[in-house]
C-alpha cells in the first residue's frame, strides 16, 4: 500500500478514468490511476470504526452509497439545464440523502458515545444541504473522500434540517429498531416537526439519540414481558405486570426528584463536590428500588393482593412505553 | 447617624449600616429594644473589649427571634479595617440566661487601615473560623473599627448570615440501606419470576431512561404558535 501512497499525488480523480489506458501498463500503474488504494484504505477504515457483525454486507452498502455520490454528482450537474425534472429529482435526491444518513446512523450503537456523536453530525450534515440546484462547478469529489467533506463545498446548505425529513429520519429509526408504529407515535407526537421549521443540530441530536435510545428500551420491554409471564400459560397476570412496572416507575420517580432538590438547593452554599454525593446517593436509593429483593417482595405482595385478570404484551409494551416518554421533553 | 436595617436572618436578607467618623464614644446601632438588655450597652466599655475612644467604632447587630446554627457569615467591607464578632447564645433550656461571647475579635479587613488594600473586599466567615460554636444563636453583634482617620465614612455591606442546612440524606441512607442488608429472608416466590432476571431487564431499562433525561438539550426550535394557530390576535406579545 505504501507505494501506492507515493503515486497519490500522480494520480487523476477516479471520478474521470481515462479514456486510453496503454496496454503496456503495469498492473500497479493501473491500480494507483484508479485510486483504489485510497478506496479500499477508506473501506477498511470505516469498517473498523464500525466494527459491524456483518461485514461483506457492511462493505456492500459502504460502495453501494459511494456509487449514489458519484450518480447524484452527474444527476445535479445535468438537472440544471431540466427544469422541468426539478421537482422530481429533488425529491429522490431527498430520499438518497436520507438513506445515507440513516446508513452513517446505523454504523455505532448509542453507547459508543464519540463514534455515535460523529455519525450523527455527519447524518444532519447529509441532510442539510440543500436541493439539486448546484453550481455546475461542483465536481464530484469521488469516492476516497468520504462524505464529511461534503459540508464544505455545501456552503449552500440550509440553516438547519427540514422538519419533514427530520421527522422521517426519526420514523425510520424507530420502525428499524423494531418498535411499532403505534407505540412511538406518541414519542414522535413530542419529537416531530413541522416541515416548514429548520431543525438545529442539538435538537436533531437529541431526537436520533431519544429514537435509538427507545427502540432499546421496547427490546428490553418485551424481553420483560417474556420473563414475567410464563409462556406456556399465556399472558401474565395484570397484578404481576403493574408490580413490576410499579417497581420501575418508582425508581425513575426517585431520581428525576433528587434532581429537582440538588436544584432547589443550589441558592444555598453547597458545594458541588456535596452536591455530587447527594445525586450518587439519590441514584443508589433509586436503584435500590428495583433490587431482586425488593422486586421479590413487590411480585409476592401483588400476587396476594393485586387486581385480578391478564395483560397481554402489547399492553405492557404500551405501559413501558408510556413510562419512557413522558419523561421526554417536548420540543418547542 | 445610623441607618439600620434589622431583618430576619433566616431569609438571608441584607442589611447595611454606617459608621460616621466622629470621635464621641461608640454607639449602638440594634434598638428594637425588648431581647437587648440594657446593660448590654455597658459591654462595650469593659476592659475585655479593648475599645478605645479614640478609635471609631460602629457596631450592627442582628436579631433572630429563633435559635440557629451560623454557618458562615459573608459580606462586603467598605474601608472598615477591623471586625470583632459576637454572638448572644443561649442554651436550648429556656431557663438558662443568654451568653455575650467573641467569636472573631480584631478580624484584620484591611492590610494597613491608612491604605486601600482590602478596603471593598468580599470576605466570609466560616464557622470553623470561630473561636466559638456558633450554635443556638440569638443574636449576632459586628464591630467594626478603623483607626485611620483617612477615610470619611466606614461599614460593612451585603451582609448575609447563612444558617447551617441540616444534613438530610443520611438520615435517609441508613433506611434504605438496612433493607438491602436484610437480603437473607428471601419471600416467598412459588410459581412466580425470577427476581434477578427481571431486576437486571429493569435495571436496564432504567438506565436507558436516565441516559435519555440526562442527555435532553435546552436548545429550542423557536415555535410561537399558540395550539398550533398562528393567528395574528392569539400571538402572545412575550
Amino acid at each position: 500500500m505504501a507505494d501506492k501512497e507515493k503515486r497519490r499525488s500522480g494520480a487523476t480523480p477516479p471520478g474521470m478514468p481515462e479514456g486510453n489506458a496503454t496496454k503496456s501498463d503495469s498492473d500497479r500503474e493501473f491500480l494507483s490511476r484508479a485510486g483504489v488504494g485510497e478506496l479500499l484504505r477508506g473501506a477498511i477504515l470505516k469498517m473498523v470504526e464500525a466494527r459491524s457483525d456483518d461485514p461483506i454486507g457492511f462493505l456492500a452498502d459502504h460502495f453501494c452509497n459511494l456509487a449514489s455520490v458519484s450518480e447524484t454528482g452527474t444527476a445535479g450537474y445535468s438537472d440544471v439545464d431540466h427544469f422541468s425534472d426539478g421537482p422530481l429529482s429533488a425529491g429522490a435526491q431527498e430520499q438518497q440523502h436520507l438513506n445515507r444518513a440513516l446508513w452513517h446512523l446505523r454504523l455505532a450503537h448509542h453507547s459508543q458515545r464519540s463514534a455515535f456523536s460523529n455519525n450523527v453530525r455527519v447524518a444532519y450534515d447529509l441532510l442539510n444541504l440543500t436541493g439539486p440546484l448546484r453550481r455546475s462547478g461542483e465536481v464530484p469529489q469521488g469516492p476516497d473522500v468520504s462524505c464529511t467533506d461534503s459540508p464544505t463545498e455545501g456552503g449552500g446548505g440550509g440553516g438547519g434540517v427540514k422538519g419533514g425529513l427530520y421527522t422521517q429520519t426519526l420514523q425510520c429509526l424507530c420502525s428499524e429498531g423494531g418498535v411499532p408504529a403505534s407505540t412511538s407515535a406518541p414519542l414522535l407526537q413530542r419529537l416531530h416537526c413541522q416541515d416548514h421549521e429548520a431543525v438545529p443540530y442539538d435538537i436533531f441530536r437529541h431526537g436520533v439519540l431519544t429514537c435509538a435510545v427507545f427502540s432499546d428500551y421496547i427490546r428490553q420491554a418485551q424481553r420483560l414481558y417474556a420473563e414475567v409471564c410464563c409462556p406456556d400459560e399465556g399472558p401474565a397476570s395484570r397484578a404481576l405486570c403493574l408490580s413490576v412496572l410499579g417497581t420501575l416507575k418508582e425508581a425513575l420517580e426517585t431520581s428525576q426528584g433528587c434532581e429537582a432538590n440538588v436544584c432547589d438547593n443550589s441558592n444555598m452554599k453547597v458545594n458541588s463536590c456535596l452536591e455530587g454525593n447527594v445525586k450518587a446517593l439519590c441514584y443508589l436509593e433509586a436503584s435500590a428500588k428495583i433490587s431482586p429483593y425488593r422486586l421479590g417482595q413487590a411480585m409476592a405482595g401483588a400476587q396476594a393482593r393485586g387486581p385480578g385478570g391478564n395483560m397481554d404484551a402489547k399492553e405492557f409494551e404500551n405501559a413501558a412505553a408510556e413510562l419512557f416518554i413522558t419523561r421526554v421533553k417536548v420540543v418547542s | 447617624m445610623f441607618r439600620c436595617c434589622i431583618g430576619h436572618p433566616q431569609t438571608l436578607e441584607t442589611f447595611g449600616a454606617e459608621g460616621l467618623r466622629d470621635s464621641r464614644k461608640p454607639r449602638l446601632v440594634a434598638c428594637s429594644g425588648s431581647t437587648l438588655d440594657h446593660h448590654d450597652s455597658n459591654m462595650l466599655h469593659s476592659p475585655h473589649e479593648r475599645v478605645a475612644h479614640k478609635d471609631d467604632v460602629a457596631v450592627m447587630a442582628f436579631l433572630s427571634f429563633r435559635l440557629f446554627q451560623i454557618q458562615e457569615i459573608t459580606f462586603k467591607n467598605y474601608y472598615t479595617a477591623y471586625v470583632t464578632v459576637r454572638l448572644l447564645r443561649r442554651s436550648p433550656g429556656h431557663e438558662a440566661p443568654a451568653k455575650w461571647s467573641t467569636a472573631l475579635r480584631d478580624l484584620p479587613l484591611m492590610d494597613n487601615p491608612h491604605t486601600e488594600g482590602g478596603s471593598q473586599d468580599y470576605c466570609s466567615v466560616h464557622r470553623a473560623q470561630m473561636q466559638v460554636e456558633p450554635d443556638h444563636v440569638t443574636s449576632v453583634r459586628l464591630i467594626l473599627r478603623q483607626p485611620s482617620s483617612a477615610w470619611l465614612t466606614f461599614s460593612l455591606e451585603q451582609i448575609q448570615i447563612f444558617p447551617q442546612v441540616p444534613p438530610n440524606p443520611e438520615k435517609e441512607v441508613s433506611d434504605w440501606l438496612s433493607d438491602l442488608t436484610l437480603g437473607d429472608q428471601h419471600p416467598d416466590l412459588e410459581g412466580l419470576p425470577d427476581p434477578q432476571t427481571v431486576s437486571s431487564s429493569l435495571q436496564q431499562m432504567w438506565a436507558l431512561t436516565e441516559v435519555m433525561q440526562s442527555n435532553q438539550t435546552s436548545a429550542s426550535i423557536g415555535r410561537y404558535d399558540v395550539d398550533g394557530c398562528y393567528d395574528i390576535k392569539l400571538l402572545s406579545l412575550t
